[in-house]
């Protein structure tokens, strides 16, 4: 049983890196002179298999959408990004109504958060595209600071632990004003879990950074905002995954209109990436349940290193440094 | 307690029904749009050019494709009898869903002030975010 996941998502990766590394052959190759129906179709693949993987790691698409698309794909980063955003915000918009209806998810808590987090996301979003639009060499920075982003949200992942039911002992004045609390139902301790929330003044301005790098990148940000809330302010881990996805929802929203008003989605490249990411998260949310997520953790960690890599070297070739 | 005492609050709740409701309409229109729109039916952007040009900056990409520079919303506004731009509306609708969430919430915020602030602020600070390429289209861009 063992050896059958470890094969199939051992497939699942060579599935990526196959995609992409055909990919950017045939492109060298051809001078980009693909048939224009075979980009639909690459994409469809290719955010197919993301999708697949994604659930089983508990990150969003999107943070693997945009550095493996960065490093394979002929694309401006610009539209990459742009794709990544609405990807993100896809994903999150279709879980958060049901996560906040068990009550997973909770809004009060977003609510104090996200006033600060979404204006530095759109500050994001307005410096990213500033950068590689006024400056000749700007995207090769751009694809440079994603890199070493990656390399950061793989020490995190590397180094942060989560605590399923961090115990808060005495909340701070702030969150006890604002009532920050809540419940759900836990299946498998088969009874109503409560919580409340502390630290939140410190929480604020992690979601504050967190939020700029996330519209800078077009890369959701729950790489950054679980453990914020399950280690600093002590959300149980399921609240912290779901409270995330409702703030993601609503900081990527206000950053994609950046985007869109910049032209920088393009139906063509976001329809399929869309699709092929909905489809495949459904397969893979049925996949998890099963699969050892310790090593879907180590597979997805191994991507990003791999992609932070690949996006420095990137840059760096084309700022002639190497 | 068992598992119908969990308690909702009404914002959230609110906020939950708005959003899903926006976002299927969203991904409805952006979906049955972007599919029409790859199968060949008009569009404002002729695929093969995009192709050809979508290594560039995207301000770079918008001069050769169309000879135009985009600030705000007209570029497909305008166009709404091409199904890419079409598929855009539906971006859009998905982009304003947890606007309309919050929206909901707000009026279901009664006696809780703090929160009642928050939502205006996020309302707000929202609006910026859309109105912002047409109201200062060159802040922050190049």
């Amino acid at each position: 049983m063992r050896v059958k996941w470890w094969l199939l998502l051992g497939f699942l990766a060579w599935g990526i890196f196959w995609s992409g590394q055909a990919l950017a052959a045939e492109a060298a190759a051809q001078g980009g002179g693909l048939p224009w129906w075979a980009w639909p179709v690459i994409l469809f693949v290719f955010t197919f298999v993301i999708g697949l993987i994604a659930p089983m790691s508990g990150v969003g698409g999107g943070v693997l959408f945009v550095p493996l698309s960065t490093a394979f794909f002929p694309f401006s980063v610009d539209f990459i990004r742009g794709a990544g955003l609405i990807m993100a915000l896809t994903s999150a918009l279709s879980s958060s109504p049901e996560l906040i209806r068990k009550g997973l998810a909770n809004i009060k808590v977003m609510a104090p958060v996200v006033c600060v987090s979404m204006v530095t996301s759109i500050l994001g979003g307005i410096v990213g595209l500033w950068i590689t639009n006024a400056f000749p060499s700007g995207k090769y920075y751009i694809t440079i600071a994603l890199g070493v982003v990656l390399f950061i949200i793989f020490v995190v992942m590397l180094t942060s632990k989560r605590v399923e039911f961090p115990e808060v002992r005495e909340q701070d004045g702030l969150s006890r004003a604002l009532g920050l609390s809540g419940s759900w139902f836990e299946p498998s301790l088969d009874k109503v879990v409560e919580y409340r929330i502390t630290r939140l003044p410190v929480g604020i301005f992690f979601f504050a950074l967190v939020g700029f790098i996330a519209g800078m990148f077009g890369l959701g940000a729950g790489w950054a905002n679980v453990p914020v809330l399950n280690l600093l302010m002590g959300a149980p881990i399921k609240v912290a995954t779901s409270t995330s996805m409702a703030i993601i929802a609503v900081n990527d929203a206000a950053a994609a209109w950046i985007y869109v008003a910049k032209g920088a989605v393009l139906p063509m490249i976001v329809v399929p990436s869309v699709v092929g990411i909905s489809i495949g998260a459904r397969i893979g949310a049925k996949i998890a349940v099963k699969a050892k997520p310790a090593f879907v953790k180590y597979l997805v960690m191994a991507i990003m290193l791999l992609a932070a890599t690949l996006n420095i070297i990137k840059g760096l070739k084309g700022l002639h440094v190497i | 307690m068992a598992k119908q005492d969990v308690y909702i609050d009404p914002m959230n709740t609110a906020f939950a029904r708005a959003m899903e409701l926006s976002t299927y309409a969203g991904l409805a229109v952006m979906i049955v749009f972007g599919i029409l729109y790859l199968l060949g039916f008009s569009g404002f952007v002729d695929m093969k050019q995009a192709i050809a040009n979508w290594h560039l900056p995207v301000s770079e990409f918008w001069k050769e494709v169309k000879g135009i520079e985009i600030h705000g919303y007209s570029w497909f506004l305008s166009h709404l009898t091409s199904m890419d731009a079409l598929s855009m509306v539906g971006v859009c609708i998905l982009s304003l869903a947890p606007l309309l969430g919050l929206v909901a919430a707000l009026f279901r915020s009664g006696g809780q002030k703090a929160f009642t602030i928050f939502y205006i602020i996020l309302i707000i600070e929202f609006a910026f975010a859309i109105l912002k390429p047409i109201i200062l289209p060159g802040v922050g861009g190049h």
